[in-house]
């Protein structure tokens, strides 16, 4: 009687289970093939060559991938460093005491902050004094979003090293910045490279902070003190418009960018499963 | 290497230590201890681990440290290189002089100090690097030699710890790859490649198959023509075959130390007998 009973909980809540996985599966697929199909039929080899275009007309989005490789460049620059001495610092010297895990606390907050609040509070320290939108204060505003995956990713994968070898280089005579840097950076290299990959993934795809900050640019520009052209910026605007021409160049965009998220995530993966082996 | 006798003036030296270097005690000349042990007490927080252990480690000669599980004979080893500085809430009272000086005193250099004592764990502990760069690491940080001095350098340490001809050929590979007794003679290697004085080893066969076992012992029988060693062991026949002088723990105590014959034939503690006939422990 029992038996049977377990046997048909048991039933219940596999297929229940499997239903759940399926319905999440479904739309995942659903949401990639629609960006596949579409995007393909808009790829062209004007994308690379040509600026976004005026409305109305044809173009590519030459501007907006180099805007935003340049954005992304300079928010993990800025980004990364601090993340990793601060992961350091909350591992190496913080360990668990009071003042790190409620740093570790706050930086979790961070961690899931509303990207579109880091757009807002960077609007309003970078952009309302400088009096115009610009290239420096998107990858500002990207730079914050990346910044506490960093220093999570950093200080979790040091204080996953063996407290064994750490003892054995000190045992050795060697001061602790040495053990940090010769022993431990390179014992946690890999876990250290996949956190910044995933936080670089997760700030490719931002748009709403770039909206109060990088803005748009119509035309080509290297200078991030000008408000300047990027990927999701670029979607969300052509998206929205009337344009047959937008919208095939909106659905490039967001194969690009689906594209090269997948890429990196998997990368990111393929790092990690190689440390484990 | 040893200063005993010298009457070096040293900076941290009391009246009261510097006669005592100058003239050293009866019994220090006869036993010629490289470090000695007086009244010392360790505390985990407000855990007594070493109850008022005094004990001699003589020059160039093993000492074996046996005792059951938690008996404080690790943990005696990790205040002779001052590892537990890394961990707040840990301390140790008493002296412990080497040469004369306190090593237990807050104003030594830790970092010169571990360059004279050096330590191997339990589990072998390569560094993520090649070999060659896993000797050179401990070395650089002591001592700027040329690339010709560094290479005879990583040779003579690796031939001193019996892995050299097995390496030879892969010394810009990888540690990792070597195998379990490899990596362990290589901690060995790195520990002498810094030319210690005192080389401490806690169990270091204690994760190592029989040959292996066996190559580390004969090795730690090689060593001690230069070197101090103490060896934590809690295997008796290891202690035995290996050790010069032998000490026995038990609970935070030091019960008996004696040479190694002595105390595995004649131990005069019941104890101790009753410990390494296997009756408890």
């Amino acid at each position: 009687m029992r038996a049977r009973r377990r046997r048909i909980t048991n039933i219940a809540a596999l297929s229940l289970g499997t239903a759940a996985t399926a319905v999440g599966l479904l739309f995942l697929v659903w949401i990639l093939l629609t960006t596949l199909i579409n995007g393909f039929a808009a790829l062209s080899p004007r994308l690379l060559t040509e600026m976004t275009p005026p409305p109305g007309s044809e173009g590519g989005l030459l501007n907006a991938i180099f805007g935003s490789t340049l954005l992304i460049v300079i928010a993990v620059a800025m980004g990364a460093p601090i993340g990793i001495l601060a992961g350091t610092h909350l591992a190496e010297y913080g360990g668990k005491s009071a003042v790190a895990e409620t740093i570790r606390f706050v930086n979790d907050i961070l961690l899931s902050a509303p990207s579109i609040v880091m757009g807002l509070f960077v609007y309003e320290i970078v952009v309302r004094p400088a009096g115009h939108f610009s290239g420096w204060a998107g990858a500002i505003a990207l730079a914050f979003i990346l910044l506490p995956v960093v220093v999570r990713t950093t200080d979790e994968t040091i204080r996953l090293v063996p407290i064994t070898l750490r003892e054995a280089a000190l045992a050795l005579g060697a001061p602790q910045w040495r053990v940090i840097v010769q022993i431990l950076y390179p014992a946690a290299r890999t876990g250290m490279i996949t956190g910044l990959l995933l936080g670089v993934a997760r700030i490719s795809g931002e748009t709403a902070p770039l909206l109060f900050t990088a803005l748009n640019n119509q035309y080509w520009t290297a200078n991030p003190a000008q408000p300047m052209a990027n990927i999701p910026v670029v979607i969300f605007q052509f998206a929205l418009s009337p344009y047959d021409a937008w919208h095939h160049l909106a659905w490039a965009g967001a194969l690009l960018l689906t594209v090269f998220v997948l890429v990196v995530s998997v990368g990111a993966r393929f790092l990690l499963r190689a440390r484990i082996d | 290497m040893s200063e005993q006798g010298g009457a070096a003036i040293r900076p941290q030296d009391t009246p009261e230590r510097f006669l005592r270097n100058a003239a050293p005690s009866p019994k220090a000349e006869a036993a010629a201890a490289k470090i000695t042990m007086e009244t010392l007490n360790f505390y985990y927080g407000t855990n007594r681990a070493l109850k008022d252990v005094s004990l001699s480690l003589p020059e160039r000669q093993v000492t074996g440290m046996i005792g059951p599980s938690g008996c404080g004979k690790s943990t005696l080893l990790r205040v002779l290189n001052r590892m537990y500085d890394l961990y707040p809430g840990q301390r140790a009272t008493g002296e412990v002089l080497m040469d004369g000086e306190n090593i237990i005193a807050p104003d030594i250099d830790v970092n010169r100090l571990r360059s004279k004592i050096g330590m191997v764990f339990q589990k072998p502990t390569p560094f993520p690097m090649s070999i060659y760069d896993n000797i050179s690491f401990g070395v650089k940080l002591h001592e700027r030699l040329a690339k010709s001095a560094m290479d005879e350098r990583v040779e003579w340490s690796l031939t001193r710890a019996a892995l050299w001809s097995e390496v030879k050929d892969r010394l810009r590979t990888n540690a990792l790859g070597l195998s379990g007794g490899q990596q362990q003679r290589l901690c060995i290697a790195r520990s002498i490649a810094v030319r210690p004085e005192v080389i401490l080893l806690d169990e270091p066969t204690s994760a190592l198959d029989p040959i292996s076992t066996l190559k580390v012992e004969e090795l730690i029988d090689e060593l001690k023509q230069d070197f101090t060693l103490a060896i934590v062991t809690h295997n008796m026949q290891q202690a035995a075959r290996v050790a010069d002088q032998v000490a026995f723990f038990y609970l935070g105590e030091m019960v008996e130390v004696g040479p190694a014959a002595q105390i595995f034939t004649a131990p005069r503690q019941r104890r101790t007998q009753e410990y390494i006939t296997g009756r408890f422990g």
